[in-house]
């Protein structure tokens, strides 16, 4: 892969890791759609697709209410899809979900080191805010939004790292080949639905069980027509 | 002190935007919920003179304490402390307002968006890819999910200038009930019909043995993650499975 490829994914990564939290919130972030405009960005937008479907099938698992902890999937997509991509597509699935789920846990670690950074400008700052200091407002707004943006960039940085890393040993040492591959990706498959299914139950509760029931069985139904 | 005229809520609602650039344990929201409020605070200050400064500047200060909410619905907040500094009414007063919205908001913006709209949003652009949309199902999440999102926003910045102290009657709005009771029932259906059909995508191209491998690794993985005693969260389930998956492509070669 060029430097010019690896130094657009970087920065696409750096914006997905700023939507989540930061700016703007528009869900670039969804792994959905930061799957595939990485694909696009690899020219194999239906291996982006299929990974950014097993992400957002992992996001599911989600709420992000409050200070609650977890992991960042964003990124880790954008690094999960350069796995996959690097791997050949049949192989290398399984093996980007590996790269993409250690990436996620990086970057939600990230995001508490970071809160807990922000939380110390704050404490320094705390005596010109009491005092109605606009430029100090905004200076702490600013410098807290850069800091997330070097944060998501040093978080998709060695995603992509280590997804050219293990691409790199997987192909050399043909630990995906004779199955390892297919097998790879049938776990990732099911624990992705799982995850899922999982979270969605989380928040079906009642009447609306009756709702998700009707889905599960339109769905299987569209299914069989095809 | 009258309100301004002509203030500057469009100014307020792209700060807004970035409400949660500075998300910390200590203040939460609260230094973002200052930054967003303090262009509505402006003619507090005057002709910038010394003595007109003060309200102003405690105003900010205000501003920048400890809040926390929903950041789509943060503007409602915003908008009535910010009308209610205008109107002049007594500092205490607005920090219980800032106080008693953080709980409501939360919650509302947590079902409304959080559990409804993301979700079925979400649930019906994985549906359209399974179904062979590809990039047309990207685009429509982000346009269908940014359209709702913006409007949340702006309504919720527009209702609490328009009501100040009494913005307790815009969360009463019968759209914000409607839509409460409309997009739980409507995520449960989507999430319901798209996992059959992401299964279908997904696994569509292995063969029979290994979709049963699929089903009944799918119903494992959700009985252990209903297990609460095991502490189980999705990315720890998705790499034991990976681990397993591993170990048994290396065992079978």
């Amino acid at each position: 892969m060029s430097f010019e490829l690896q130094a657009l994914l970087l920065v696409w990564g750096m914006l997905v890791g700023l939507d989540l939290v930061s700016v703007p919130q528009v869900m670039i972030a969804r792994p959905l759609v930061a799957g595939a405009v990485a694909g696009a960005m690899l020219g194999d937008i239906p291996t982006g697709l299929q990974v950014g479907v097993v992400f957002e099938l992992f996001q599911h698992d989600i709420l992000p209410m409050g200070a609650v902890r977890y992991p960042e999937y964003g990124p880790a997509t954008v690094a999960a899809v350069s796995a996959a991509h690097a791997t050949s597509a049949a192989d290398g699935f399984g093996l980007g979900v590996i790269v993409g789920l250690i990436t996620a846990i990086l970057g939600g670690s990230s995001i508490h080191l970071m809160r807990r950074v922000n939380a110390y400008a704050v404490r320094r700052a705390a005596d010109a805010l009491d005092g109605g200091d606009v430029r100090t407002l905004v200076r702490l707004h600013v410098e807290s939004i850069l800091r997330d943006a070097a944060r998501a960039a040093i978080v998709t940085a060695i995603g992509l790292g280590f997804a050219a890393g293990v691409s790199k040993v997987m192909t050399l040492t043909s630990v995906l080949r004779g199955g390892s591959g297919l097998f790879l990706a049938v776990s990732a498959t099911a624990a992705a639905l799982a995850v899922a299914a999982a979270g969605t139950l989380r928040l079906v509760r009642g009447p609306t069980l009756a709702w998700f029931a009707a889905g599960l069985l339109g769905g299987a139904a569209g299914v069989w027509l095809r | 002190m009258k309100p301004p005229t002509r203030p500057p809520l469009l100014r307020v609602l792209l700060r807004l935007f970035t409400v949660q650039g500075s998300w910390n344990y200590e203040r939460m929201l609260g230094v973002g919920f200052g930054v967003a409020e303090e262009p509505l605070l402006r003619d507090l200050a005057g002709a910038g003179t010394r003595a007109r400064e003060t309200p102003y500047r405690e105003a900010v200060a205000r501003g920048s304490r400890f809040f926390n909410a929903h950041p789509y619905l943060c503007g409602l907040a915003v908008g009535a402390a910010a009308r209610a500094e205008n109107d002049g009414a007594p500092p205490a007063q607005i920090e219980r307002l800032r106080t008693a919205l953080c709980g409501p908001l939360g919650s509302l913006g947590d079902t409304l968006v959080w559990a409804g709209w993301l979700p079925f949003t979400s649930a019906v652009a994985l549906a359209a890819v399974a179904l062979g949309l590809g990039w047309w199902a990207v685009l429509g999440f982000l346009v269908i999910y940014n359209v709702g999102h913006v409007t949340l926003r702006s309504w919720a910045l527009a209702a609490g200038w328009a009501h100040g102290l009494n913005v307790a009657t815009a969360l009463r709005h019968p759209g914000l009930q409607r839509s409460g009771a409309v997009l739980g029932p409507a995520m449960a259906l989507g999430m319901g019909a798209a996992l059959p059909l992401v299964a279908s995508y997904l696994g569509g191209a292995f063969a029979a043995p290994l979709r049963l491998a699929i089903a009944v690794g799918v119903g494992g993985g959700v009985l252990l993650l209903r297990w609460s005693w095991l502490r189980l969260t999705g990315v720890r389930l998705g790499l034991v499975f990976l681990t397993v998956g591993l170990i048994v492509g290396l065992l079978w070669r």
